[in-house]
């Protein structure tokens, strides 16, 4: 080998490995990705992915709403200790302090062979990474009569914060009292397995201080309590005694809104004054159009190394809209955890790295049981790589011993926490 | 002369190679594992913070100000049941001693 040659073939050699690594970090600047949706997995996921760049890579934001309302404590508004404006936050700071662009406008349509996204107004967006977090939709199929009775006005949801949830206690603060609520729960997985329980605690805590003659019927499809159980009947039983009743196993299957009663699959017609009823729910529509929702037609299955959907490439998913792994809620401290995987993984793919290969989710869940007191549940996800799935620590995680105004003031501290992790 | 010259050259351009080769992969693994160890760490900022710095007046106990050295000893604390809470001791028991090693030294005061 003479030297001329020995020097040629070095030189591109070492040409090659820098290229490589100069090509790694342009990819990185250079990929538009996109976010899908700002809840608490979208906003989180458009923020960390600057934070993990050192606000390199592109991000923009798409969000219909002007602001962000939290689900996590809007049952306060619904019981009437709280307003909406304790819970909204602006998302102005994702711009301001951290250059992510934030599009106000709702996606239509994904093309997964075009790599674009179509939005509302017309316009039609590139991408190399898109993050869909659309959170839940709800099937108002799965109950007959639902959506004629949500369209005269006599059952709301009040499962996505906002206006919704000030119209749901505005119809308790209509009722005469010796009035009955009613709230349906469908067979989990749904979004919040507390909600629903911690929804019924904040309506008895308003009736035992207004209308003390009113009742709370919480009809569950499931076999019994889903999160918190032996907290929840504890409280029912010792701060609303004969005024919350839990009927385990009723399915709805439908409402009658002209006589306000609801039909289930075996027991007999309940009547009740505000009807609160949570159809079944699947991923987001945008994720379920695009053909994501590859589990039963409901969850998307993603790769939790990345969460990348398993159905198309560069398609990440997050928070609700999944399908869970095992003692995985669907809960939005959730979805802020899958967000900086999601997050991270994308920096490192796009930077040519490996990508994280034992990620660690958390999750830590308050409910209010009236204005002041408040349990927990939280638990402690490690990723089991010869399993491909997050598996819950043995011996970690767990419950409140019973509601304590501590963990009040801790609730408010997570929210306030939180809202600025994912927003701030 | 010639003959040495030319195998010193033999010698330094691979080398050299080398080295860039190893200072590369370094400067990647070592920007890879800077980003794992700041995601480990926000798994604790949706109640503490992003990167620690946590809401004043927020009604969180904050970690703002403490040192890593003070982060280890209590998480450590929380983990063994040698000191009491109410989440606290049940999340630290689900990472490892190396994480929360991870963890304590990413949100340490600096």
């Amino acid at each position: 080998m003479d030297r001329r040659h020995f020097l040629g073939q070095s030189t591109a050699a070492l040409g090659l490995l820098a290229g490589f690594s100069g090509q790694a970090k342009a990819n990185l600047q250079k990929a538009e990705i996109l976010v899908i949706g700002g809840g608490y997995g979208g906003a989180t996921a458009a923020k960390y992915l600057r934070l993990f760049s050192n606000n390199t890579a592109k991000v923009t934001l798409i969000e219909p709403n002007a602001s962000f309302v939290s689900c996590p404590l809007s049952n306060l508004v619904v019981g009437g200790s709280r307003s909406l404006a304790d819970i909204t936050s602006p998302y102005d700071n994702l711009s301001k302090r951290h250059g992510v662009k934030i599009i106000q406008d709702s996606v239509t349509g994904i093309d997964p062979d075009k790599k674009t996204v179509k939005l509302a107004s017309g316009k039609t967006l590139s991408y190399d990474k898109v993050i869909v977090s659309p959170g839940v939709s709800l099937l108002m199929n799965s109950i007959e009569g639902l959506t004629q009775a949500n369209k005269a006005g006599v059952t709301l949801q009040a499962w996505k914060a906002g206006a919704e949830t000030v119209a749901l206690h505005k119809q308790l603060a209509a009722i005469r009292d010796g009035g009955t609520y009613a709230i349906s729960i469908p067979e989990a997985p749904y979004r919040c397995p507390p909600g629903p329980y911690e929804r019924a605690c904040q309506v008895a805590s308003y009736f035992k201080q207004n209308k003390p003659k009113s009742k709370v019927l919480i009809l569950d499809a499931n076999q019994d309590v889903v999160s918190k159980g032996a907290l929840f009947k504890k409280v029912w039983a010792e701060q609303y005694p004969g005024m919350v009743e839990y009927l385990p196993k009723h399915n709805v299957t439908a409402v009658d809104a002209k006589t306000k009663t609801i039909k289930f699959e075996i027991q007999d017609d309940i009547k009740a004054d505000v009807l609160n009823l949570l159809p079944a729910m699947s991923a987001g529509e945008i994720a379920v159009k695009t053909g994501l929702a590859n589990s039963n037609g409901r969850w998307v299955n993603v790769n939790f190394i990345n969460f990348e959907s398993t159905a198309q490439k560069d398609i990440h998913v997050l928070g609700d809209s999944i399908q869970v792994a095992y003692a995985m809620p669907k809960s939005g401290h959730m979805a802020n955890q899958h967000a900086k995987v999601a997050a991270a993984a994308i920096v490192a793919e796009l930077s040519g790295w490996e990508v994280n290969p034992s990620p660690v989710l958390t999750n830590t869940c308050y409910s209010f049981v009236n204005a002041k007191e408040v349990v927990h549940v939280a638990s402690v996800h490690q990723y089991i790589a010869e399993e491909k799935t997050f598996k819950p620590v043995p011996g970690s995680g767990g419950v409140s011993p019973g509601p304590t105004t501590l963990e009040g003031v801790y609730a408010w501290g997570w929210a306030h926490n939180i809202w600025a992790d994912t927003l701030g | 002369m010639r003959s040495i010259r030319m195998t010193s050259t033999l010698v330094a351009i691979p080398f050299f190679s080398l080295m860039t080769l190893c200072s590369t992969s370094y400067a990647q693994s070592n920007d890879a594992t800077n980003l794992y160890h700041r995601g480990l760490a926000a798994t604790c900022a949706n109640c503490h913070g992003t990167d620690g710095k946590g809401v004043v007046d927020g009604g969180m106990p904050l970690i703002n100000n403490l040192t890593s050295e003070q982060i280890l000893s209590q998480l450590k604390a929380f983990k063994s049941g040698a000191r009491e809470g109410t989440i606290m001791p049940q999340l630290a028991k689900g990472y490892s001693d190396e994480q929360l090693q991870i963890i304590a030294n990413q949100l340490g005061k600096k």
